[in-house]
């Protein structure tokens, strides 16, 4: 009996193994692609073409900073890395006060008609709508108030996109506290603004952070409808990016730097929250 | 705990109010938009379902209707498939896991745009990754058929970690004791997968699957920066059609009109696939 149990083991361990393997082989897959970016961005223009295959930077070629300093010199990277950051801090902003109280109503108060279910389904369901059939209506909308153009244009797009992750993600984590804490606070007099704000929110802080940051990070990389909306003063770093994708493109050291720029940032909040993200990317998905 | 109703709304009204005035308006505004033939100098004058008689004319749009098709189809499955062994793989203890999972979630939040004109690099014919590493020519981006597979596989090296992460939860979800049940029953592996996990996991794989293809169908950055939608109009989808009829012809009736086709081939798409998974059921 003993040596086909033995054989079992073996190949259980090696199937192991290989499981390892193919796990790590995509991890480098999924890593690849920002590696290549990276070492695009510190060639030396003439060596693009030729330097082949994986291209190790000291080994296969001298890297310089050249490109990064180029590109970050005009005042158009300037400018849209300046308005990214504005709009996507005034999203976060306007998604915590109007997401989170909703969130929290959804959570703890009980309506009848419509009733919980079917108000967070009808937040929800806004995901399934294509962003394509709003944008010729919000562009007609945004040049009737004068917004065509302003960070505030793409602040209020933004708000609209996050705002049913944001409601999922923060009633979920309202559901997940204890409601004994809420209900003391009450009885001993406190009122529900009062108790939503000093005690729930504080309690649901990971929760508020895994959709603030997600929500972020979306606005970040939003396209369409910056494209649509914004052209020179309110100018994204997507839309910045994009702006030369038809004529520059095979300036690799170009792409590679423009194309770290802009994902950088998202990439970086991934990285320092990842277990806040996984977290909200899976309540948003699997509670929802 | 039943505060007054005013509270209540006071809590609610906000949010409700900012969906009504920037997602249900423009939803019926663009509704409104695609029964008229808009120019600008002149009046905009109503023609019925005009729009959508010339949309079943327009071969260019028939043409994008097949091609996200041929993405949303081909894209999804990958990404499911490849996302469901990768968390089947990963659904033991490891001291690796954590490492992978962490270079798993960089692909999901690069900037779409940024994909695209990367991969564009990457595919390149002289001097590319892929072709590179491989020792291969193929022509990525000048073959139509190729075209569409480059879209696919930025998408794909994108999103595959999404389906990745919420299948990993869903059978992490599973409790223990089921399996230990199967393992008494002497079940082999091969049957505890088929009846046991599949079935419990598939609640979680019709979510992955249903929020891709929503996903899929929004497709736009990647094709714009990566093919521009050519060579020709091989990689014209549906959204970067409407677009452009928006955009840049300033035909805002028939933009209108294409973004609805749109809305209601992902609506058939999800009905037709709630269906066919409760007759199998």
């Amino acid at each position: 009996m003993k040596g086909p149990f033995i054989g079992f083991q073996l190949a259980r361990k090696l199937e192991g193994y290989g499981f390892q393997i193919c796990l790590l082989g995509s991890a480098f897959i999924a890593f690849l692609p920002f590696y290549w970016a990276i070492t695009i961005s510190i060639r030396n223009p003439i060596e693009t073409f030729t330097v082949s295959g994986l291209s190790v930077p000291f080994i296969q070629f001298q890297p310089t900073l050249a490109s990064w300093i180029e590109e970050l010199s005009i005042g158009e990277a300037q400018r849209a890395l300046l308005n990214s950051s504005v709009i996507a801090l005034g999203t976060a902003l306007g998604l915590m006060l109007l997401g989170t109280p909703a969130a929290y109503a959804l959570a703890r108060f009980r309506f009848r008609r419509p009733n919980n279910q079917n108000l967070t389904i009808w937040f929800l369901s806004q995901r399934v709508l294509p962003p394509i059939v709003t944008v010729v209506p919000v562009f007609m909308m945004m040049r009737q108030l004068h917004l065509l153009d302003t960070r505030l244009a793409l602040v209020i797009v933004n708000i609209t996109f996050n705002l049913p992750l944001v409601v999922t993600i923060m009633r979920q984590g309202f559901l997940d506290i204890p409601i004994e804490l809420e209900e003391a606070a009450l009885v001993d007099g406190a009122n529900h603004g009062h108790v939503f704000w000093h005690i729930s929110m504080r309690l649901a802080i990971p929760c508020l952070m895994a959709s603030m940051l997600i929500s972020t990070a979306y606005t970040w990389n939003e396209f369409l409808f910056a494209l649509t909306i914004s052209s020179r003063e309110s100018i994204t770093v997507p839309v910045h990016m994009a702006g030369a994708a038809g004529t520059r493109g095979i300036q690799f050291w170009f792409v590679g730097v423009r194309v770290l720029i802009a994902m950088a940032p998202p990439v970086i909040l991934a990285l320092l929250a990842q277990r806040y993200i996984v977290r909200g990317l899976t309540v948003g998905a699997l509670k929802g | 705990m039943q505060p007054r109703r005013r509270i209540k709304l006071l809590f609610l009204l906000p949010a409700t109010a900012w969906v009504l005035a920037w997602t249900v308006f423009p939803f019926f505004y663009g509704l409104y938009l695609s029964f008229f033939h808009i120019d600008f100098g002149s009046e905009d004058r109503f023609i019925g379902l005009g729009n959508y008689y010339r949309f079943f004319s327009d071969d260019n749009a028939l043409n994008a209707v097949e091609v996200t098709f041929l993405f949303v189809i081909g894209s999804v499955t990958i990404q499911v498939i490849m996302g469901l062994l990768l968390a089947l793989m990963a659904n033991r203890p490891s001291s690796s896991r954590g490492f992978v999972r962490t270079l798993l979630i960089l692909p999901l939040f690069a900037t779409p745009v940024a994909v695209g004109f990367l991969f564009f690099t990457i595919f390149y014919e002289e001097g590319g990754l892929i072709n590179g590493i491989l020792g291969i020519k193929i022509p990525w981006l000048s073959s139509p058929t190729y075209a569409l597979s480059a879209v696919i596989i930025a998408d794909t090296w994108q999103w595959t970690s999404f389906c990745f992460l919420i299948l990993l939860a869903g059978l992490q979800s599973i409790p223990d004791e089921v399996y230990e049940a199967a393992s008494l029953e002497t079940m082999n592996r091969r049957k505890i997968f088929w009846h046991i996990t599949l079935p419990y996991l598939q609640p979680t794989l019709v979510l992955a699957i249903l929020l891709r293809i929503t996903e899929a169908f929004k497709v736009f950055p990647i094709p714009y920066t990566l093919t521009r939608g050519g060579p020709g109009n091989s990689t014209l989808v549906m959204p970067m059609y409407a677009h452009r009829a928006g955009m840049r012809y300033f035909d805002f009736g028939y933009s209108s009109a294409i973004s609805f086709m749109t809305f209601i081939l992902v609506m058939f798409f999800i009905i037709f696939l709630f269906r066919s998974i409760r007759q199998a059921y």
